[in-house]
């Protein structure tokens, strides 16, 4: 049992223990090998979820709008990715020629970089992390923040006016909404009171000895607002504005081919599942959970994400720029302040460790009480500011309908005069 | 891992990415072309952001990042792609020389004050010295010894998060430079979005209203001074689009 559960780690020791013992004559080489290969690992995992997921998402959309999708390379078209890959490689490599041209072919790069470093701070299993870092939340979204800057340089070094317009509407997306999902992670933050990822699954795992609860039963809000801002911030569907086809022709990477193409193309699920990965290990306990081992518990709760991406991709048309800006600036960012203060006084009032509740004073309550509190208000200023957003989309959409029964009376009048 | 080995590494990066920081950054003022410019400046921070690393001071180097990269410099590209033409033109920076005598200025007084040479300034002809050297000495600027201490420099303590945290709360530490920035900030946000703000209907009328009026009475101030009035007064429509947006 122990060899099935620890398995990812039992690989990596075996591994780390023969270039230990190859390069016994300096044990910073070692070091640096076993840590180059652990990078190496943890890109080609990137890579190859990349290759599957491309199939199955496109075989779960095919089946949300009733078709069949790819079916002819290989057995249920399971050959398809390779097809596709086979078909970017051989793919002329084309550059504009009014590009900048070291611009233009650096940003695929810097993309797909900034997409790989995320999986760093992501542990997978007990013990099986790329590095724990004491700063691992801020460290995701900061690298998050980083495809802006390839995004940007695809844009401009494409010297396309399309590809510019994805770039400006990149940067007003994905700076929007990086705002609610920080706001969002505090509240993890700060009941964890660490900012390492490592920290924040053991918290939901053993809570003072007691058996863990996920954090999305302390902040249901903060885990609804921190997906659809993860949605935005990966610039997957509805929410996919920086490419929107029928718009701006396919948006900052309009003039890019083979395997630059492909390389934006991995970036965008890359990052899609690090969200997928992040959330999980934020939000539904991480590796953590029964009978089943830890990886596959963390490869689950990836999958049902990212399944919630797909099934949002195939059902929801894409937004309005407008409604998108209005969605987070306007409900997001409030809320999500309120929210937060909210819960941070309810976490000072209500405390589970008598020391602090000696220190600081409040009232001292068992883990599932504060748990309890904590969910009820969060679902509360959810179901109230859905509640308040109702009622204003309700008032808007009915001046609306005013306005075009006034104009249809005013044409009807006019033809018939 | 022996010690000297850890100087070692410690060391090549250190070269590596001071060599990457200052690389970058004179690339960026030597280059006539400012979008290139701005993404050097983008390595230049990323550079920095490696030292913190170095220095032991994770929070420091992933908000560098973020920060500065994910939000500054995106900030400067954009000035850059708004100001100038967003197409065709590339934007040539025409104040290089201005720049590079600011840069030495700076340059000069930052290695007055840190660097290894022990001068001698009359604090009474520039008082503003009195403001860098402190007590100790106030006549003697600079004289840091550059050479590295002998002793292994001390780790930074785990809790350094926890401890910037309660220092920027702390009414003895930096609670008051904290407050104050918080504040400058909130009012730029606030005059951000009274500028931008989108205007009223009312408003726009009552400005085209005026507009038209300012310009009428010109005319006829002109009309009664015996000129022809030399300017159109403005279309209803220009008034309007400039308003809006």
């Amino acid at each position: 049992m122990d060899l099935i559960n620890d398995l990812l780690k039992i690989i990596g020791d075996f591994i780390a223990g023969i270039i230990n013992s190859i390069f016994g004559f300096s044990p910073f080489l070692a070091d640096l090998v076993t840590m180059g290969l652990a990078a190496v690992m943890l890109c080609t995992f990137a890579a190859l979820s990349f290759m599957g997921l491309t199939y199955v998402e496109r075989k779960v959309v095919a089946r949300i709008q009733d078709r069949v999708g790819p079916n002819q390379a290989g057995p249920f078209g399971l050959l398809q990715p390779i097809a596709d890959g086979i078909k970017m490689f051989t793919k002329e490599d084309t550059t504009p020629a009014t590009a900048d041209r070291w611009v233009y072919n650096l940003a695929p790069l810097v993309i797909a970089v900034f997409a790989l470093t995320t999986y760093a701070v992501l542990p997978f299993a007990p013990g099986v992390v790329g590095t724990n870092l004491n700063v691992g939340v801020f460290y995701i979204i900061a690298m998050g923040s980083g495809s802006i800057v390839a995004i940007i340089m695809a844009g401009w070094g494409s010297n396309n006016k399309y590809a510019l317009l994805g770039a400006f509407r990149t940067v007003a997306q994905l700076v929007g909404y990086e705002v609610p999902m920080l706001l969002n992670v505090l509240p993890v933050v700060m009941i964890t009171g660490s900012l390492s990822l490592v920290d924040i699954i053991n918290q939901q795992t053993t809570l003072n000895g007691n058996p863990g609860i996920p954090f999305i039963v302390f902040f249901p809000f903060s885990a609804l607002v921190f997906l659809i801002s993860g949605i935005a911030e990966t610039g997957r569907s509805p929410f996919d504005l920086l490419e929107a086809e029928s718009e701006i022709v396919a948006g900052f990477h309009v003039e890019y081919s083979g395997m630059k193409f492909a390389l934006f193309f991995l970036g965008e699920y890359v990052n899609a599942l690090a969200v997928a990965f992040v959330f999980s290990t934020l939000f539904l306990g991480g590796y953590a959970g029964p009978v089943l081992p830890p990886y596959i518990w963390l490869m689950l709760k990836a999958a049902v994400v990212f399944f919630i991406f797909m099934w949002l991709r195939g059902t929801l048309p894409r937004v309005r720029v407008d409604q998108m800006h209005n969605l987070n600036w306007k409900f997001f960012v409030p809320v999500s302040i309120v929210h937060l203060v909210v819960v941070m006084a309810l976490m000072k009032l209500f405390v589970t460790s008598p020391a602090l509740a000696q220190a600081n004073g409040g009232v001292l309550v068992t883990p599932g009480a504060q748990a309890a509190i904590l969910f009820v208000a969060s679902l509360l200023i959810l179901i109230g500011s859905l509640a308040v957003v109702a009622r204003r989309a309700r008032i808007l959409r009915l001046q609306e309908a005013a306005v075009l029964e006034q104009r249809r009376a005013e044409n009807i009048a006019a033809v018939s005069a | 891992m022996t010690n000297s080995e850890i100087m070692t590494i410690h060391q090549a990066l250190f070269i590596v990415m001071a060599l990457a920081v200052l690389g970058s950054a004179i690339f960026v003022v030597t280059t006539s072309n400012l979008f290139r410019a701005a993404l050097m400046l983008i390595l230049t921070f990323f550079g920095i952001a490696g030292l913190f690393v170095l220095l032991d001071i994770g929070l420091f180097a992933v908000a560098q990042v973020l920060i500065y990269i994910g939000a500054i410099s995106i900030l400067i590209i954009f000035a850059v792609m708004l100001t100038r033409g967003m197409q065709g033109m590339v934007p040539r920076n025409s104040q290089a020389v201005a720049a590079a005598v600011t840069a030495g200025i700076i340059f000069a007084v930052l290695l007055l004050l840190f660097g290894p040479f022990r001068v001698t300034v009359d604090v009474a002809r520039w008082p503003v010295f009195s403001l860098f050297a402190g007590n100790a000495s106030p006549r003697d600027v600079g004289g840091i010894a550059w050479t590295p201490p002998n002793q292994p420099i001390p780790a930074m303590p785990e809790t350094y998060i926890a401890d910037f945290g309660r220092s920027l709360v702390d009414g003895n530490q930096y609670l008051l430079p904290f407050l104050l920035i918080a504040f400058l900030v909130d009012v730029v946000l606030a005059g951000a979005i009274f500028i931008a703000r989108q205007r009223r209907p009312a408003e726009i009328i009552e400005d085209r209203r005026r507009q038209a009026e300012e310009a009428a009475e010109e005319a006829e101030a002109m009309r009664q001074a015996g000129m022809t009035p030399d300017v159109a007064p403005l279309p209803e429509g220009a008034v309007a689009s400039t308003a809006e947006h």
